[in-house]
């Protein structure tokens, strides 16, 4: 019977008969460099670990650091300011009857400067996601419960599957492009001279049609041409790729529902709706993390937006109109910033743009994970 | 009575609802089969062999090939997971193994990691450009191949803790019963017995890189030119088609599209090859 004996080192160690020994002696302690290695790799192991948490906190730093200007410029009232113009104004200085100051036979100019503000892009996010969500909820769940409930009994749930997630790995680049070219003219071509004969001669509607703007210092009512690069565009190209990830998500969250649960109500008498509403409600807290994290994508996502929204940085309420999102805003105008204070007001842009996804994704991420699988 | 027709009521609601889902659900796929035609239809006609021998020649009348593009991209891709996938591999190894480290510091990694995967690929770019691109003073490969392995290592650290979590906890018992330290348990029993899945994890998230753009648009900012030098403006698959799509010349325009047929059709091999190695290689371990 070999001898065992554990050593100063906590490592097991056998004699005659067990290891192979590197020398006549026994040996009673593990090799050096083995047990430096080991705790070399705990480190380095923790530095990655760190690592990740560094890959938080420096966006953030970062972001700060460079938006500080406009942070100190605007502070918390550039999330209520709808200005945003880039360069300076001249324009006739005028007294207080209004009536322009006339110095040694010409105007007096004054110079408004650069204003920045940031609710036209929040307006823009906020309605465009808005309208993705519109879309994409309704038939994800729908399609959710397709997948659960209809599909395997005609065994398509595998294939059915299969194309949602490859539908989630397109990249936003190709929605982009199919909106710009496909979706926008038909958006232009049919359905808003259709809806504009229809419905534009019905008075509660001609917000959709008309937009007021300031020409010459006067206010003028125009009708919005329909270019197809607008606000619903954006809305229903973001909408259509949120809606693999919503339609995935909530048919694993489904799946997740007990089999007791359903055969439960359908044994108390419900009908087949009945026994899905019993599953959307026992699953609520997961398909309400499903819509966040569909949420959180749409919010943040740039290269479908950006070419289809029409780079128009105001707030205008018809969903024909062009408008600007928090990431188009940025696409397009960071790399022209001239001034230190453009700059620095897209990077704060920037950083509520983080603040919002972070916010979103621990939101989703604590119904899908904490909740759901309770 | 008014129990008979509540039940009328829900039966009927029931059917049409039944009805909707199902046509929802074809209307979802009509959709999907629309897009893919159109990107195929065009993408197709505008596809020859040209558009992988040649480079952007610059004349809009005939725009050449996207080869400086797809080389840029594989060069691009190979960077990143240089970086990316040892440390995404490692911090994996973290979260998993060294589940019960220095009280909540694992949840709290985990946590964040998962919160990373939802940044906006756009604030990786553009802080990419505020901490390569100024202090380099030009755009760079290097920049773009950063922002791309920012994007990854989240995604490679949570594939691949949770695929060496399936590894049973009887092989890492084993393992060190008979003397091993955690450090050769982890390199010779744990991985080597998930290395199907991990690998698997890591061309997960090299998929969705391929697919980025928003990263690369400050960091990489394209280029026309078959440029093997990372230290200069790069180009991308991805920037090369959006900088084509946007832009005014038809030639060009039909030349993107065509980019986005091959950019999809390599995605799609890439996950067919990723489903095949993971069938191969995924074990289902036996409890023991």
């Amino acid at each position: 019977m070999a001898e065992t004996a554990t050593n100063t080192a906590g490592v097991l160690t056998a004699s005659g008969g067990g290891f192979a020994q590197s020398s006549p002696r026994k040996r009673r302690t593990a090799k050096a460099s083995v047990v430096f290695f080991d705790s070399l790799l705990k480190w380095v192991c923790r530095a990655a670990g760190l690592t990740i948490l560094l890959m938080l906190i420096l966006p953030v730093a970062v972001l700060l650091r460079q938006a500080w200007p406009a942070i100190q410029a605007y502070g918390a009232s550039f999330l209520v300011t709808s200005t945003w113009r880039a360069n300076e104004l001249e324009q006739p200085a005028r007294d207080a009857a209004g009536k322009i100051i006339i110095e040694g036979g010409e105007a007096v100019m004054t110079v408004i400067p650069a204003q920045f503000g940031a609710l036209p892009v929040l307006y823009g996010t906020a309605v465009s996601s808005a309208i993705a969500l519109l879309v994409a909820v309704p038939f994800g769940l729908a399609a959710a419960l397709f997948i659960v409930r209809i599909a395997p009994k005609l065994k398509i749930a595998g294939p059915l599957s299969f194309l949602i997630e490859f539908l989630a790995a397109i990249p936003s680049l190709a929605y982009g492009i199919w909106g710009l070219f496909v979706l926008a003219p038909l958006l232009s071509t049919y359905v808003g001279p259709t809806l504009a004969k229809t419905l534009g001669n019905i008075p509660g509607f001609d917000w959709m049609f008309y937009q007021t703007i300031i020409i010459g210092g006067t206010e003028t009512r125009r009708p919005i041409s329909f270019t197809g690069r607008d606000m619903l565009c954006g809305g229903l190209v973001l909408g259509i790729m949120i809606l693999p990830i919503i339609t995935a998500v909530s048919r694993d969250v489904l799946k997740n529902v007990p089999r007791a649960q359903i055969e439960g109500s359908l044994a108390l008498g419900a009908t087949w709706w009945q026994s899905c509403i019993e599953m959307l409600r026992y699953g609520r807290a997961g398909l309400f993390g499903a819509v966040m994290l569909g949420l959180a994508r749409a919010a943040g996502e740039t290269m479908a937006v950006t070419m289809v929204i029409g780079n128009n940085n105001q707030i205008v309420p018809s969903p024909f109109a062009p408008a600007q999102t928090m990431a188009s805003l940025l696409a397009n105008e960071f790399a022209e910033a001239t001034t230190g204070l453009h700059s620095a007001s897209l990077l704060y842009v920037a950083l509520i743009l983080l603040a919002m996804s972070l916010l979103f994704n621990v939101v989703a991420r604590y119904f899908v994970v904490g909740k759901a699988l309770k | 009575m008014a129990v008979r027709r509540e039940n009328k009521v829900a039966r009927v609601t029931s059917s049409a609802m039944y009805i909707a889902c199902s046509a929802a659900s074809i209307v979802i796929l009509l959709l999907l089969i629309w897009i893919t035609g159109y990107l195929v239809s065009i993408g197709m006609a505008s596809l020859n062999l040209d558009f992988f021998t040649q480079v952007a020649t610059g004349d809009p009348e005939a725009p050449g090939g996207m080869r400086h593009a797809i080389r840029g991209t594989i060069i691009l891709l190979g960077m990143a997971s240089l970086v990316g996938v040892p440390l995404g591999l490692l911090a994996g190894i973290y979260l998993s193994e060294y589940a019960a480290d220095a009280g909540h510091l694992n949840t709290v990694v985990r946590f964040t990691a998962d919160v990373l995967t939802g940044l906006p690929s756009i604030v990786v770019g553009i802080v990419g450009y505020e901490l390569i691109v100024v202090p380099m003073g030009s755009y760079s490969g290097y920049a773009g191949a950063a922002a791309l392995a920012f994007i990854m290592i989240p995604i490679v650290a949570r594939t691949s803790e949770e695929m060496l979590r399936l590894v049973p906890h009887s092989y890492r018992e084993g393992s060190l019963g008979l003397g091993a330290t955690k450090a050769q348990t982890i390199f010779r029993v744990v991985l080597p017995a998930a290395t199907g899945s991990v690998v698997t994890g890591i061309m997960l998230a090299l998929a969705r890189v391929a697919g980025e753009t928003a990263p690369l648009l400050f960091t990489a900012l394209g280029s026309r030119l078959l440029t093997t030098n990372p230290a200069e403006p790069f180009p991308s698959l991805t920037l090369q088609i959006y900088s084509y799509a946007t832009g005014p010349y038809v030639k060009e325009r039909q030349m993107a599209w065509a980019g986005m047929l091959v950019l999809i059709a390599m995605l799609f091999l890439l996950n067919m090859l990723i489903r095949y190695v993971a069938h191969r290689s995924v074990r289902k371990f036996q409890v023991s």
